[in-house]
């Protein structure tokens, strides 16, 4: 496993300066945590510095021009968001992209299914239950509908290491402020 | 392993001093008289397959004194009412097992200085558990009782797996005729217990048999438990490494040193003779040679019941053939290791899928070799990578299965964005103003807890002069949490450090922080422990502030 205490160093960096620039005062109590959510999100992925699929897709879909939050985004990338932004174009155009071949794959693999028939055979129905997981954690996981299975795993792997992080270090500051507002 | 060894193993075995756990077991059993082992058998298998070898060093006076006494008697009866009356008296798992490891390592010694040793020191040992039972006609029953436990024979299918990996070396380097002879004959005689085995669903013993046909006299002359340990092993990690066994099978032939031997093989790591791959498990190149080179032993083994020693000498140029009929033995090598993936969770007391896998490659008829080729490795290494999740997923050590393990995966992914989520939305509700004053926040922390200075920064490289000091203090059961929470604050203030000019008074601070950080990491960490457990169990971590203050 990585160093715990390195990788959280950085992700409390970031994101507590993603938290500094970000505009306050926000009215609702959802739009704040909304504004913290990203921002540890984005802190979480920039702390990857692009090395990873995954954190390249959740900025990138921060990012995109449509979205809600993307002034949040470029206020907490700030100036930092020219190199990450630039990589995370590339990606966002390939993974449209491959969303479009993968869509049409599994078109045409399910038509190829229906013609064998309903799988009697034990292992096809094991796979078939790998399968129906796999795309769960595709979904769950940021970019991973783009990602063949052996990236797909590492990337959990990361992924889940880097939520462990976050997760450690926002109940911490979550406890030393409610302690401290105690 | 060096006759010095073996002679300070026997001794050792003697004192039951314990080199490795399994020696001390092994040796207290035949002390007791056999007493019931199946469970000691058992937990010498735990011991790791890395301690194989080297227990069954210790174990080697064992081994050879069962072997030895296998080869007195080549009766098939006596050979195998040993075996049978080992599992009656329980301490036949143990007998075994050690047999199998101590065989490996003396036969990879391949020196019959080993066996007498062997024979000397520990006959004495094992002839009251062994000779007991000179009936003849117990074989078939007492053969059956194997299977009743299936985590013994998996690990009999591990050790036998460990058998053949050493047969190999010792046949190969050492054209010994005479031991080739026993070995034949013991070959002949275990092949009566091999398909009991079989018939009682060691699949292990089967699959192992089929998978190294050049390995048959070896696998055949060891005991049929020793080879479903091994197999059994192999089995679940089948689907990760079924191109381990040849790796290690390969490195036996190839003759390297004992020692050497037994830690490859031991870890099923490293690479295939003559084909290099990096040291990882998924060497794409290895493990196609394998695949083929187990492919065609799969045929043979299961054509001839008997192989000459001339196989012994064989593999290694079979090895260097199989890479390159690779191309060509695809369909075998699909067969089989779609045997394997599909067998994935099978346990080893599954005999149907041994045969299965003949039938499969008939029906299969997949398509061209290189897609399989490139399907198996992928499939070993997308196993190898399910087993690091395994690591960090909390609860996924026991699972085995891809689906379940999917599904773990899947769940503590979900709690940890939950979590995420949640708390986010505690500090948007605690924190109206999202300024997160991490500086006042610890400044108030430490003031509440003690009347410091206000001071909170600056004192990086002095926490850790603190936490020493805080260690011994905490209990035991925080000790894991600390270092967690411990870095939390520590990354909290090396932060502020940064961005903030550091203060005046390191030592200063560090000594009025102390206190207040026992204090702060005593709350934190009761925090931090009574959250984890939830998370651990997949809920969302309610707030817990009473485990604060």
């Amino acid at each position: 496993m990585r160093p715990h205490s390195s990788l959280k160093q950085e992700f409390l960096k970031e994101w507590i300066k993603g938290l500094q620039r970000c505009s306050f005062p926000k009215k609702s109590i959802l739009e704040r945590k909304k504004a913290i959510k990203l921002s540890a999100d984005i802190a979480m992925a920039s702390a990857r510095n692009g090395t990873t699929c995954w954190s390249r897709a959740l900025i990138s879909s921060a990012a995109k021009d449509g979205s809600d939050n993307n002034h949040l985004v470029k206020q907490i990338l700030g100036p930092e968001s020219d190199r990450p932004a630039v990589e995370n174009k590339a990606p966002a155009r390939q993974a449209s992209v491959c969303k479009k071949i993968l869509k049409r794959s599994c078109r045409i693999r399910r038509r190829g299914r229906r013609k064998c028939g309903a799988a009697a055979a034990p292992s096809s129905i094991a796979k078939h239950l790998v399968k129906k997981r796999r795309q769960i954690l595709r979904s769950l996981i940021p970019g991973g509908e783009f990602m063949n299975e052996i990236c797909l795993i590492e990337e959990t792997l990361d992924y889940i290491t880097s939520l462990r992080v976050q997760v450690d270090v926002m109940r911490s500051l979550a406890t030393a402020s409610v302690r401290g507002t105690e | 392993m060096d006759k010095g060894e073996k002679d300070k193993y026997e001794l050792e075995n003697r004192n039951e001093n314990s080199i490795n756990y399994q020696a001390p077991v092994m040796s207290s059993d035949w002390q007791f008289g056999g007493a019931n082992l199946t469970s000691a058998g058992m937990s010498l298998v735990p011991s790791g397959n890395p301690l194989a070898l080297g227990s069954s060093c210790a174990s080697a006076s064992v081994a050879d004194s069962f072997g030895s006494n296998l080869w007195e008697h080549p009766s098939n009866s006596q050979n195998l009412g040993f075996c049978g009356i080992n599992v009656q008296n329980g301490a036949s798992s143990s007998n075994a097992m050690g047999i199998g490891k101590s065989t490996l390592t003396s036969l990879r010694s391949g020196v019959d200085r080993p066996f007498d040793m062997g024979w000397n020191a520990a006959s004495s040992m094992l002839k009251g558990g062994f000779f007991l039972p000179n009936t003849t006609g117990i074989l078939p029953q007492s053969l059956s009782q194997f299977p009743a436990d299936s985590s013994f024979i998996e690990r009999a299918a591990r050790f036998s797996s460990f058998n053949g990996g050493n047969f190999g070396d010792m046949v190969s380097p050492f054209g010994m005729p005479e031991s080739m002879g026993l070995y034949t004959g013991g070959m002949g005689l275990m092949r009566g217990p091999e398909d009991m085995f079989a018939a009682n669903g060691m699949k292990s013993v089967s699959g192992v048999e089929s998978q190294k046909s050049k390995l048959n006299v070896t696998e055949a002359t060891r005991d049929a438990c020793l080879q479903v340990e091994n197999r059994a092993k192999k089995s679940p990690g089948n689907d990760r490494r079924s191109g381990s066994l040849f790796r290690a099978n390969e490195e036996a032939k190839q003759g390297a040193g004992g020692s050497g031997n037994e830690s490859d093989e031991a870890e099923f790591s490293g690479h295939d003779g003559g084909q290099d791959e990096p040291p990882s498990l998924d060497g794409a190149g290895g493990e196609p040679s394998a695949k083929g080179l187990s492919s065609k032993k799969r045929k043979r083994s299961l054509q001839d019941a008997e192989i000459d020693q001339a196989k012994g000498g064989q593999p290694p140029t079979e090895a260097a053939k199989d890479g390159a009929e690779n191309q060509h033995k695809g369909e075998q090598k699909q067969t089989t290791s779609v045997n394997k993936t599909t067998g994935k969770q099978v346990s080893p007391a599954s005999h149907p899928p041994k045969e299965e896998y003949i039938h499969v490659r008939a029906r299969r008829g997949q398509a061209t070799n290189s897609h399989s080729l490139a399907e198996r490795v992928r499939r070993e290494k997308i196993s190898e990578r399910m087993k690091f999740l395994q690591d960090i997923v909390p609860g996924c050590s026991k699972v085995t299965g891809k689906a379940v393990m999917l599904d773990e995966i899947i769940n503590y992914v979900q709690s940890l964005q939950r979590q995420v989520e949640f708390l986010s939305m505690k500090l948007a509700t605690v924190n109206p103003r999202l300024d997160f004053n991490i500086e006042g926040l610890l400044a108030k922390d430490i003031i509440q807890s003690r009347a410091g200075p206000s001071s909170t920064l600056g004192f990086s490289p002095d926490l850790s002069v603190g936490y020493p000091a805080l260690h011994p203090s905490q209990p035991g059961l925080f000790q894991a949490a600390l270092p967690v929470t411990g870095s939390n604050t520590d990354v909290i203030r090396r932060s502020l450090s940064s961005q903030f000019t550091s203060m005046t008074g390191g030592l200063k601070e560090s000594n009025q922080l102390s206190n207040p950080w026992e204090d702060e990491l005593h709350n934190v960490v009761q925090m931090n422990y009574g959250t984890s457990a939830p998370s651990d169990d997949l809920n969302v971590n309610g707030p817990q502030p009473s485990g604060n203050t």
